[in-house]
C-alpha cells in the first residue's frame, strides 16, 4: 500500500532523489506506524475492524463454532424459537440458524473478496489505459464507464445474471462486471494528473516501455483512493450477493447464503420471524463494520476529502 | 437555456445507442442456443428453422441489432415467450406500481432527510447531531429488503395496520415505500447536513445574520435553499437505486410490479421480457439523470448554459 504522500521517484527499481535508499526505507516505515496510529485513534476504525475480524473469524472457524451441520435436517427441532441449544432458533427443516449463518459468512466473504478483486482489476486497467493514452481510447472507455457508473450496481448485476444464468459463480462475475466503473474513474483521474509529473517525463526520456511506466511508476502512486474505494465496495458486494440469492438468482438452497436463509424466512415471517431476523441483522452489522472502517481509512489517507 | 436543454438532450443520443448495444449484446452473447431457449431442447428441425426465422436469429449480429433498434423505436419490445403477448403491454401493466413505490419513497426521503440534515448541521456537535449521524450510519448499513421484512412483520402481521398482501392499493404500497424512504433518507440526510454546513460558513449567511434577521429566516430562507441544490442533482441519480431496491420489496410484499416481472422472467428464461424491462428501466434512468442536470441548471443561476 502506498501510504506516503510524496511521490517516490523510481527509475528502473532504483530510487533517484536526494535521499539515500536507506533513509527512504526508514521514512516509509515511520509513515506506516504513524498511519496506523492515526487510523486507530478513530473510534470508527476500531469498532469497524473488530467487527471485520469477528466476521472473518466466524467464516474461518465455522465448523468449530457449532456442533450442528448446516444442511442436515432434524425432524425433532423444526421451527424452534431461539433457546439455549439453538441460540438463533431453527428453520423449517430443523436446521440451526446460527450454524447456517456462520457457514454463510464463508459465502459472503468469498463472493465479496473475489468479486471486488476482479472489479478492481478491470477498473484499474481500463482507467490506466484511458488516463495514460488519452485520445480515442480515453473517449471510448470513458463513455462506457459513464454509462456503467450511472446504473445502480444491483440492477446491472441482475442484467448480467439474466444473461449468464443463476448461481454463485455467476453472481461473482455479475458483481465484478457491474461495479468496476468507480475504480476506472478514480484511476483515470490519477493517471491524468500523475503522467504530467517530471518523474514520468524522466522515465519516458530514459526510454522505458509504456507498460513499465504504467505498472511500475504511475500505478503504485495511484492506488490509495482505489484501496479506500475497495473497502467500501466490499459491503456493497455482500449486500448484492444476499439480495440476488434472496431473489433466487444467486446461491441455491440448501447453500447457507444469508440471502437464501432470508428467502426461506420470508414465508415464515408470521410463525418464525427469527429465521429472517438474524441473517438480516448479521448483514447489517457486517456492512456497518466495513463502512466505519472504510470511512475512517478515507479520512486518514485523504484528509482533504472528508 | 433552451439551447442548454437541447444540447443535453442531443448528448443523450450516443448514451442511449451505447446502452441498447450493451443490452442487446448481453442477450446475444449469452451462453446457450437461443432457439432452444425459446422452444426447449427437443424440437424437430422444421420447427427449429421456423423459430429461427420468426425471431430473426439466422441473421448476423449487426442485422439483428438494427432490427432490434428499429422495433424498439416503434415501441415494439418483442413478444413474451411464456405468455405469447407483447412485452410492452406487460410492462405497461406493471410499471405504474413500481413508479408509485418509488415516488412514495422519494417523498418519505425528503420528509425525513431535510429536517434531520438541517437539525444536525445547525446543532453541529451536539447530541442532536450525534443522534442523526448514528441514525444515518445504521440506515446506510441496513439492507432495504430486510427493513421491508421487519416493517411487514411489525406493522402488517403484529399490529395489523396494513394489509399483508393485496392488489396494489396505496395502503399496500406504503410499507415498501417507507422501507425505500428510510434507507434513502439516511444517505440524503448526510448530504443535506454537509451541504448545509458548507453554506452556513458562507459570507452571505454572516451578512444575513448581521442584518439582524431571525435565525429561522436565515436558515430556512437563505441557507436551506442553497444547500438543497446539490442534493437535488444527487436525488436524480438515486432513481435507479430506488428501482433496484424496489425489486426485492415487490417480492416481499407480493406486489405485481416491474421488478418482480423481471425476476420472474429471468427465472423462467423469458428473455424478450427481460430485455424489454431492461430497456425501459435504463432509458428512464438516463432520462432522470438528464432531468436532474437540467433542474440543477435552472435552480442554480451560477451554472452557465454553455
Amino acid at each position: 500500500m502506498s501510504i506516503s504522500k510524496d511521490v517516490q521517484v523510481y527509475v528502473d527499481d532504483k530510487w533517484v532523489g536526494q535521499e539515500t535508499t536507506n533513509e527512504h526505507i526508514t521514512v516509509r516505515k515511520r509513515d506506516t506506524i504513524d498511519f496506523l496510529k492515526r487510523l486507530f485513534r478513530h473510534k470508527g476504525a476500531v469498532i469497524g475492524s473488530i467487527i471485520i475480524v469477528l466476521f472473518v473469524l466466524t467464516a474461518a472457524l465455522a465448523p468449530w463454532l457449532t456442533r450442528y451441520s448446516y444442511d442436515a435436517p432434524d425432524v425433532n427441532a423444526i421451527l424452534q424459537s431461539p433457546r439455549r441449544e439453538h441460540i438463533f432458533g431453527t428453520d423449517e427443516f430443523g436446521r440451526d440458524i446460527f450454524t447456517r449463518i456462520a457457514y454463510g459468512a464463508r459465502i459472503s466473504l468469498q463472493v465479496a473478496f473475489i468479486a471486488v478483486s476482479f472489479s478492481l482489476m478491470i477498473g484499474t486497467i481500463l482507467g490506466a489505459l484511458a488516463g495514460y493514452y488519452g485520445g480515442t481510447i480515453d473517449y471510448i472507455i470513458s463513455a462506457v464507464t459513464d454509462i456503467a457508473w450511472a446504473f445502480p450496481t444491483t440492477l446491472l448485476a441482475i442484467a448480467f445474471i439474466a444473461a449468464l444464468g443463476t448461481g454463485l459463480q455467476n453472481v461473482i462475475i455479475a458483481i465484478a462486471l457491474a461495479s468496476w466503473a468507480g475504480y476506472c474513474r478514480v484511476v483515470r483521474g490519477q493517471f491524468l494528473s500523475l503522467k504530467q509529473r517530471e518523474f514520468i517525463e524522466a522515465a519516458r526520456i530514459l526510454g522505458m516501455s509504456d507498460a513499465r511506466i504504467i505498472f511500475r511508476h504511475i500505478l503504485p502512486n495511484a492506488l490509495t483512493p482505489v484501496i479506500v474505494m475497495a473497502t467500501l465496495e466490499l459491503p456493497k458486494a455482500i449486500v448484492i450477493e444476499a439480495s440476488l440469492s434472496f431473489l433466487g438468482l444467486g446461491a441455491q438452497p440448501p447453500q447457507p447464503s444469508w440471502g437464501v436463509i432470508l428467502d426461506s424466512g420470508k414465508g415464515l415471517l408470521d410463525q418464525a420471524p427469527w429465521v429472517s431476523f438474524f441473517p438480516g441483522l448479521m448483514i447489517m452489522i457486517v456492512v456497518l463494520g466495513f463502512n466505519l472502517f472504510g470511512d475512517a481509512l478515507r479520512d486518514v489517507l485523504d484528509p482533504n476529502n472528508s | 437555456m433552451l439551447k442548454f436543454i437541447a444540447k443535453r438532450l442531443v448528448l443523450m443520443v450516443p448514451v442511449i445507442i451505447l446502452m441498447t448495444i450493451i443490452v442487446f449484446s448481453i442477450f446475444y452473447f449469452a451462453p446457450g442456443d437461443p432457439v432452444s431457449r425459446i422452444a426447449g431442447p427437443n424440437v424437430t428441425p422444421e420447427v427449429y428453422e421456423s423459430i429461427r426465422q420468426k425471431y430473426g436469429l439466422d441473421q448476423p449480429f449487426f442485422v439483428q441489432y438494427l432490427r432490434f433498434v428499429k422495433s424498439v423505436l416503434k415501441g415494439d419490445l418483442g413478444i413474451s415467450i411464456l405468455q405469447d403477448r407483447p412485452v410492452i403491454e406487460m410492462i405497461r401493466e406493471r410499471l405504474p406500481v413500481t413508479l408509485q413505490i418509488g415516488l412514495l419513497g422519494f417523498v418519505i426521503t425528503f420528509i425525513i432527510a431535510i429536517p434531520a440534515g438541517v437539525a444536525a448541521a445547525v446543532k453541529q456537535n451536539t447530541i442532536i447531531d450525534y443522534l442523526c449521524m448514528s441514525g444515518t450510519l445504521v440506515g446506510t448499513a441496513i439492507p432495504t429488503f430486510w427493513l421491508g421484512m421487519l416493517l411487514l412483520y411489525v406493522f402488517a402481521y403484529k399490529l395489523r395496520w396494513f394489509p399483508i398482501s393485496g392488489d396494489g392499493t396505496i395502503r399496500q404500497l406504503f410499507l415498501p415505500g417507507l422501507a425505500i424512504g428510510l434507507t434513502n433518507a439516511a444517505i440524503t440526510a448526510r448530504m443535506v447536513r454537509s451541504s448545509m454546513l458548507d453554506v452556513l460558513r458562507q459570507d452571505y449567511i454572516r451578512t444575513a445574520r448581521s442584518k439582524g434577521l431571525y435565525e429561522k429566516v436565515v436558515i430556512y430562507r437563505h441557507a436551506l435553499k442553497n444547500a438543497l441544490i446539490p442534493v437535488i442533482t444527487i436525488m436524480g441519480l438515486r432513481l435507479g437505486w430506488i428501482i433496484g431496491g424496489s425489486v426485492a420489496l415487490e417480492i416481499i410484499f407480493s406486489i405485481p410490479g416491474l421488478g418482480r416481472l423481471m425476476v420472474d422472467s429471468i427465472l423462467s428464461r423469458d428473455y424478450p421480457v427481460v430485455q424489454g424491462a431492461m430497456i425501459i428501466l435504463t432509458s428512464s434512468i438516463i432520462l432522470a439523470n438528464i432531468l436532474a442536470d437540467i433542474l440543477y441548471a435552472i435552480v442554480d443561476p451560477r451554472i452557465r448554459y454553455s
